[in-house]
């Protein structure tokens, strides 16, 4: 496959998407925002059919109609007074329903349509991959310098707020480069399949590590591996190569589970790990931590 | 730079007597349209340890936000370091806050070590990384709080004392002059809250710090603080603990919900429990 163009241009663009969704989606898992991604990416079908109906390039209206959209859910659930998964409820379906409206009206139910709706990564042009590229790139950096305010952030809002991290910006900044990433994943897996980036990495990661620097490597593998791996196996077996990625992606994060470390809880309860689990209820009952053993109490 | 200049120049200032560094002056605030602080006034001198008292809904955490430059004053006046809360959001490295309940996923992918470099977020700075000396400080306020040998552990597998006591390091890492506590020990067994309290008292020794420390439980605050307020929207009380416990006013303060802690309880006046409450505060307020 990579003797060709296409497949070349597939697999730079793939696996450029699959970093930044493997970063992301360690933000996605920690601060559960997996239903935000579906709720975004789903309203990005409204953003397609803006552009199909409008005659302008659909990833352009979508990625507007995202970030609009994104920005709609950070505000309404900060200051409306609603939980977030309510305005996305609210939200996305709205603007799929508008979407779906819009397209009856152009009389735009075509292969193009489909492309966005499943992925058309075949189809991408050296000015796709450039474009990919440099959204990636703005994504991967905003998530690398502003790491430790985002991770003070996920982790203890009132805090980091206290200590001067304008949890705003981090806030709306995360959603923003959610909206981006989804927008240039589209191309990749389609509207329908993009939350499976945005989840599967981060939580394959959770398996495998318990600190965040581990999660993030394995998560980056995961996306990575299951993005070539996908694009191999559905040229060989002439399968639609989006659907493909997510199964892979699926496989490889069953295998996670499976070789977790932390499956020990797994164990326990199967009663193999019955000593495991008595040191964890004496922890409980003493209010001592076992993990404190040797450590002077102060 | 010369906010810097403006905050080291107030300590380094040889003026006569203590320094203030907490100042409120009639301050009422009103949240949603409800009023939740009303006509509060109170300073705290440095190297004290005030105790804020009040029922639950009383305004407590509000009134540390308030201090904090989180929640503007209808009116009133707030100086913190000699700074309005404009000035004070860039200085905020030399406040440490201990919120009330950190409600963290257990499985929270961060080593101890980590959740307390979360504290120097604010001297590190936007868009830069952590280097030595924010290693090396981390390090110290670990071994201040006692966390020495537990860096790499992840936050969720420590015991809720020792969370707490991480959360105390992650308040202490930085320049810390003040600190602010929001019902540190909710959820802390008694001799967790005694461990905890005995620690912060020799800290607050140790690193010279002013302490506000947040808290329902009027009792085992009155064996620590230098002053105690009590407020439940209003000021109700002012003073040294054993003046705030023996007073009729701390009971209107709390009438309507907590009345029977006070006048039935083990605690009331007169009751072993409170006059070791006194004693202790002799000893605390040296």
């Amino acid at each position: 496959m990579l003797v060709y163009g296409f497949g070349q241009r597939a697999l730079v663009g793939g696996l450029v998407i699959a970093a930044t969704c493997s970063l992301i989606s360690f933000f996605v898992i920690v601060r559960r925002l997996a239903f935000v991604g579906m709720g975004i990416s789903h309203a990005a079908f409204g953003g397609v059919a803006i552009g199909i109906a409008a005659g302008i390039n659909p990833i352009l209206t979508a990625g507007g109609f995202c970030i609009l959209v994104a920005g709609g859910i950070g505000w309404f659930s900060r200051k409306g007074r609603l939980h977030e998964d309510t305005v996305i409820g609210i939200l996305f379906s709205a603007a799929m329903a508008m979407g779906v409206a819009l397209v009856a009206v152009a009389h735009a139910y075509n292969l193009d349509l489909m492309s966005y709706l499943f992925g058309s990564i075949l189809a991408l042009s050296w000015v796709d991959v450039a474009i990919v590229a440099v959204l990636g790139a703005l994504v991967i950096s905003f998530l690398v310098l502003f790491f430790k305010e985002l991770l003070f952030f996920v982790f203890d809002e009132e805090t980091a707020t206290a200590s001067g991290v304008p949890v705003r910006l981090v806030y709306y900044g995360l959603l923003i480069t959610m909206a981006v990433t989804i927008v240039v994943s589209i191309k990749l897996v389609g509207i329908i399949l993009v939350s499976a980036l945005l989840v599967i990495p981060g939580a394959t990661g959770m398996q495998l590590s318990r600190n965040y620097r581990g999660v993030i490597i394995a998560s980056m593998g995961a996306g990575l591996a299951s993005v070539a791996g996908g694009l191999w196996l559905s040229s060989r077996l002439d399968v639609a190569s989006g659907a493909t990625i997510v199964l892979v992606l699926f496989a490889v994060f069953l295998l996670s589970v499976a070789v977790s470390p932390r499956r020990r809880y797994v164990a326990a309860l199967l009663g193999r790990g019955e000593r495991a689990r008595a040191s964890a209820v004496a922890e409980d009952v003493t209010g001592k931590a076992v993990v404190n053993a040797g450590v002077p109490d102060v | 730079m010369s906010r810097a200049c403006k905050v080291s120049e107030y300590f380094d200032s040889s003026a006569a007597g203590p320094r203030t560094l907490i100042e409120l002056d009639d301050v009422k605030v009103s949240l949603t349209g409800h009023t939740v602080l009303e006509g509060i006034t109170f300073s705290l001198d440095e190297k004290m340890f005030l105790g804020v008292v009040g029922p639950n809904g009383a305004g407590k955490t509000t009134l540390l936000r308030v201090i904090l430059g989180l929640v503007k004053p209808d009116q009133g006046t707030v100086r913190v370091i000699g700074m309005t809360p404009r000035e004070l959001k860039h200085e905020l490295h030399h406040i440490g806050y201990v919120p009330k309940a950190v409600l963290f996923d257990p499985m929270f992918p961060a080593s101890v070590f980590d959740v307390v470099m979360m504290g120097r977020t604010c001297c590190i700075g936007p868009m830069r990384f952590p280097r030595k000396p924010d290693r090396e400080a981390v390090r110290e306020s670990m071994q201040l709080v006692g966390l020495e040998g537990l860096e790499r552990r992840p936050i969720g597998e420590l015991s809720g004392g020792q969370q707490k006591r991480a959360f105390l390091a992650r308040a202490l890492c930085r320049e810390t002059r003040i600190l602010l506590l929001d019902e540190p020990t909710s959820g802390l067994d008694l001799p967790a809250q005694g461990q905890f309290m005995d620690l912060l008292t020799r800290l607050k020794l140790e690193l010279s710090l002013s302490v506000i420390f947040v808290s329902h439980d009027v009792q085992v605050l009155a064996r620590y603080a230098d002053e105690m307020v009590c407020i439940n929207r209003t000021m109700h009380l002012h003073g040294k603990p054993a003046d705030v416990l023996d007073s009729d006013r701390l009971a209107e303060a709390y009438k309507c919900e907590f009345d029977f802690l006070y006048r039935t309880g083990p605690g009331a006046p007169g009751a072993g429990a409170t006059s070791g409450a006194r004693g202790g505060s002799g000893s605390g307020g040296a």
